[in-house]
């Protein structure tokens, strides 16, 4: 089994039942040639850097995992035919994964996103404790400098 | 061969910035780091000016093209830049 990732674009009007057929459809194609999903991240809408299909804002969809090569030929065929997708990409990451290595790359994506969610928190939670805020007594000197000013006159 | 006249000296880096820093990680991805190492007008910016070696190099191409491919960096800027 080969270690994919694949990157695709989809309209920005499609709804969010759209979307959701398409990472269906997606993961059914891999898990039907017993391949496993490492990771399936959506990047959500984003400004293209160029005009494709004449949209300039793309709903952007990674999906991570490990299958044999038959599978992203199939994948590939169905995002042709499918008018919602506009966009995209396949790359191979590693040659060689087993199925405890996927399991292994799985964890270590469950890992990295709890740790992240953690830190938010607590970014979160200090950004509360830090509310002094000292009002100092400004004192508004105004009358002075007017009264400099009609003096330059 | 004439010494070519160089009207701009650019400030050639000793070490290429991947070698030393290994926290950066090329990838398509990554597209504030691909920003440094392309021109306003979306070109990449030549070895000799960045300081790259030339392993790093080949490996930002690469990325820079997926990230082109798939609408994360423009081909061409506009003629405004």
């Amino acid at each position: 089994m080969r270690r994919y990732e694949t990157v695709f674009i989809i309209r920005p009007n499609a709804g969010e039942e759209e979307i959701n057929r398409v990472i269906n459809y997606v993961s059914e194609i891999i898990t039907a040639d017993g391949g496993t999903i490492i990771e399936t991240n959506r990047w959500g809408l984003k400004k293209l850097a160029y005009l494709i299909k004449k949209e300039s804002m793309g709903y952007y969809v990674l999906c991570d995992f490990a299958s044999v090569p038959a599978s992203v030929a199939e994948i590939e065929r169905r995002y042709r035919i499918d008018d919602a997708v506009i966009k995209f990409m396949t790359l191979k990451i590693a040659d060689d994964i087993n199925a405890e290595g996927a399991l292994q790359a799985v964890d270590a994506v469950n890992d990295r996103v709890t740790s992240e969610e953690a830190a938010r928190q607590e970014a979160e939670d200090d950004d509360d404790d830090d509310d002094d805020v000292d009002d100092d007594d400004v004192d508004d000197d105004d009358d002075d400098d007017e009264s400099k000013e009609k003096n330059n006159r | 061969m004439a010494p070519r006249p160089q009207k701009k000296l650019f400030s050639r880096r000793k070490s290429c910035r991947f070698c030393s820093d290994s926290d950066l990680v090329i990838n398509y991805k990554e597209v504030k780091t691909l920003r440094n190492f392309v021109s306003e007008r979306g070109k990449i910016i030549p070895r000799r000016i960045v300081g790259t070696c030339a392993t790093h190099q080949r490996q930002l191409c690469e990325a820079i093209k997926q990230a082109r491919h798939i609408a994360l960096l423009p081909y061409s800027g506009n003629p405004q830049g």
